[in-house]
């Protein structure tokens, strides 16, 4: 009844009083000439821009210094990184190399490739005192003696590999890991992926051969004349490229990759902070673009992290002398790396409702990159189909890339251009989950977080 | 009520601000808002001119707060259009916010920044040149009367301070539309009439105010005009004497029943010359009547023998009435 009635006298009241006028009688109220408004537009748009850096400022000098007044920022971004890369510097860095491995040869081809595998390994400057190698005669006998801690992982030859390979089909090298020691693991993967890239080059240089009309008896000597040079391996740049390098850098820069979601995440946790108190809703209605309140916030987390990672290279560099690699390729390793914990925790910030969500789902986003990524344990001792999904993690690349850096470094200094080069693929891959996280992040926040 | 009876081709007087031929400080139109299947807000305009108070009122859920959101740029509308100051919001809405301070309902402040320090923020975040906001940060406190309270951190202010902080912060780049949210929700008097002398200061000065309160004496104290809206939509909208004059001559009875109420409640309805009853609590009852005073011994016949009248008050019309005959429903409820 009271709606009926009272739509009824609304009605009529609104007719008395005059309605607020339509939209089409606004153009004649408020509009100004086009020719004004085009006039104007270019410097709106410069004095719109100027507006929006001083807001994206506003909101991050305020974000910067919410963070120095509750401690968190010197906390996250300062203590634990310094005080991470020195625990990891007197428990697993120092002066003694740290990489001691024993490799199980099992050689049933009693081939080429074995052979020279044993004589570069052996002969190799760099491997001496650090790789030894123990023949065993199977597989079976190399598995237990791995189970029991006596060598560390094992690379087996399977009979007729040499001829295989001589003939131009490939073949496969059978390599045996144990996560007690992995950096043997790592070794023997090194030796095994170059073992398949001579592989793989005999086996085409010998098909494409073959195909041209050489006769079989003089394949082998075409090839070997022509730079696919046998089974002989060129260890001497450095075959252990992902793992000749110190433990403390290693697990100090999977720290570093870990903290930098934690330090990011408090920041874009406090976007829905500013939710709940209502502040967020009053910083939209000011006349600022709807990005700065999102964007001071993960301008603030961003640079808190990357100071937290620097520190922590700087720390372990400057107190316990270890090396990083090519300075300017590790800073661009690790600012891209928080750039993609960046937008990964404003993915997350985007699909959560609560603070309470935004914590777990965080903590947990944070430790499961961690783990798979590398930085928690070592890639290589992850299981095959995990490895792979490892790719789909920034902790992966970039502990791929501060990796190759380090045992790069370590034998002998690299300039800044070839580190760069080194880690352009690295790089690019970070940047390129940043961008699909960070793009589907804007696509959430637009539909929820700033609806 | 259909989208025509808010066209302009409907014949009657115009709002002050088209009568005097200016471009209201604000206005909407058409605005609507769906959220899955609930309409929250349908086919609302209304204008608000410069030095006009204009009040909304509406039962919790009316879709006040859902049509604030749109005037102030944080809820798109599903249709409609909003203007500030002749800026359409949804093509520049940078410019049109520019003109609008907006008070949110809850204290939307910094707890662990000074009153001064929020101040500064918001009037850095509205564009402020350093120079000027310092002196216009002073102005405002001395405004909302905590000039000696300003380097104090908003956490130990009071209920009342904090409203009028919050109220401030909207007043910093000196808007021209004021929108002002429940701004008095639980202060004491002291802080509500300081807000209320504040606000009508500020009309008085030419500034526009949108008023959202569930307290019908601010609204009729404060504004010239108010919009009852329920359900969404806008069901009045006039003087407070046009509003009025909906329940024509009727009163309000408060009744206090003892005995039977329910059958009680039953009888006085159906009782000639009552328009609307509703219950306001397990013994109470209120009447829109006619004549009020003279319906008095027939109400209390009306409910002899299961009930006794124990106590009765008849009240002249007034918005709360009105409010009461449009949406069937207490402000309060």
């Amino acid at each position: 009844m009271g709606d009926t009635v009272g739509a009824r006298v609304g009605a009529g009241v609104r007719a008395a009083v005059g309605a607020g006028p339509p939209a089409g009688e606004h153009a004649a109220l408020g509009d100004e000439p086009p020719a004004g408004r085009r006039a104007g537009w270019r410097g709106r748009r410069r004095g719109g821009w100027t507006a929006a850096w001083r807001a994206l400022l506003t909101v991050s000098a305020l974000e910067l210094r919410a963070r120095l007044r509750d401690g968190t920022a010197v906390v996250i971004a300062v203590a634990v990184p310094i005080t991470l890369a020195t625990l990891f510097g007197f428990a697993l860095g120092g002066d003694d190399p740290p990489l001691r491995a024993t490799i199980g040869m099992v050689d049933l081809d009693g081939g080429q490739f074995p052979a020279g595998v044993r004589h570069e390994l052996l002969s190799a400057k760099e491997l001496r005192g650090v790789v030894t190698l123990r023949d065993l005669p199977g597989q079976d006998q190399a598995r237990r003696e791995l189970d029991s801690g006596a060598i560390g992982s094992a690379i087996v030859f399977p009979a007729g590999f040499s001829t295989s390979v001589g003939a131009g089909e490939g073949g496969r090298i059978g390599v045996l890991t144990s996560p007690e020691s992995p950096l043997a693991g790592v070794v023997a993967r090194a030796i095994v992926d170059r073992i398949s890239a001579l592989v793989d080059a005999r086996t085409l240089a010998v098909r494409a051969a073959l195909l041209a009309g050489v006769s079989g008896d003089d394949v082998k000597d075409l090839v070997e004349r022509n730079g696919a040079a046998g089974p002989a391996l060129e260890l001497g740049d450095d075959p252990l490229t992902g793992g000749k390098i110190d433990l403390s850098v290693y697990y100090g820069a999977g720290m570093a990759a870990l903290f930098a979601f934690f330090v990011v995440g408090a920041s874009m946790r406090g976007l829905l902070t500013e939710r709940r108190h209502g502040t967020l809703d009053r910083i939209r209605a000011a006349p600022v673009p709807a990005w700065v309140p999102v964007a001071g916030k993960a301008a603030v987390g961003f640079a808190l992290a990357l100071t937290g990672a620097c520190l922590n290279w700087a720390a372990s560099t400057l107190i316990f002398g270890t090396t990083w690699g090519s300075p300017p390729a590790v800073f661009a390793v690790l600012a891209a790396h928080v750039l993609a914990a960046t937008a990964i925790t404003m993915l997350v910030t985007s699909r959560v409702r609560t603070d309470a969500q935004a914590d777990g789902t965080l903590m947990m986003v944070s430790f499961v990159m961690a783990f798979l990524g590398g930085s928690l344990v070592p890639l290589f001792s992850l299981p095959g189909p995990l490895r792979e999904v490892a790719r789909l993690t920034p902790n992966a690349w970039t502990s791929t890339a501060l990796t190759e850096l380090a045992g790069a470094d370590r034998a002998g200094w690299m300039g800044w251009a070839d580190g760069m080069a080194a880690v352009a693929g690295p790089i690019g891959a970070l940047c390129l989950i940043a961008g699909v996280t960070g793009g589907l992040a804007v696509w959430g926040l637009r539909k929820g977080l700033l609806r | 009520m259909s989208a025509a009876t808010h066209a302009p081709e409907a014949t009657g007087t115009r709002t002050d601000a088209e009568t005097a031929g200016a471009v209201p400080a604000l206005a909407c139109a058409g605005l609507s808002k769906r959220y899955g299947d609930v309409v929250a807000v349908d086919d609302v305009g209304f204008s608000v001119a410069p030095g006009q108070a204009y009040g909304l009122l509406g039962p919790n859920g009316a879709g006040k707060t859902t049509t604030i959101s749109m005037l102030v740029g944080l809820v798109r509308p599903d249709t409609g259009t909003v203007r500030v100051g002749g800026t359409d919001l949804a093509a520049d809405p940078i410019t049109a916010k520019a003109r609008i301070g907006y008070v949110p309902q809850e204290i939307a402040l910094y707890p662990e920044l000074t009153g001064r320090e929020n101040l500064r923020f918001f009037g850095r975040l509205y564009g402020l040149p350093r120079r000027e906001l310092t002196g216009r940060i002073a102005e405002v406190l001395g405004l909302v009367g905590l000039a000696d309270r300003a380097d104090a951190k908003l956490g130990t202010y009071s209920g009342g301070m904090k409203r009028r902080i919050n109220i401030g912060a909207a007043l910093l780049h000196r808007p021209e539309v004021l929108i002002l949210d429940e701004p008095t929700v639980g202060v004491d008097p002291h802080s509500r009439k300081a807000i209320l002398d504040g606000v009508e200061r500020l009309v008085a000065d030419g500034m526009a105010l949108l008023y959202t309160s569930h307290y019908m004496e601010e609204i009729e104290r404060v504004c010239d005009r108010a919009a009852i809206i329920d359900h969404g939509r806008i069901i009045a909208d006039g003087t407070h004497q046009e509003l009025i004059s909906l329940v024509g001559a009727a009163d309000t009875v408060e009744l206090v029943l003892d005995g039977e109420v329910d059958a009680a409640f039953a009888r006085l309805r159906a009782v000639e010359g009552v328009i609307e009853a509703v219950r306001t609590g397990p013994s109470s009852v209120r009447l829109i009547a006619e004549g009020g005073r003279y319906l008095l011994p027939a109400l209390i016949t009306a409910v002899e023998g299961g009930a006794t009248v124990t106590a009765t008050q008849v009240v002249e019309p007034d918005l709360e009435a009105t409010f009461l005959h449009l949406t069937g429903s207490s402000l309060r409820d």
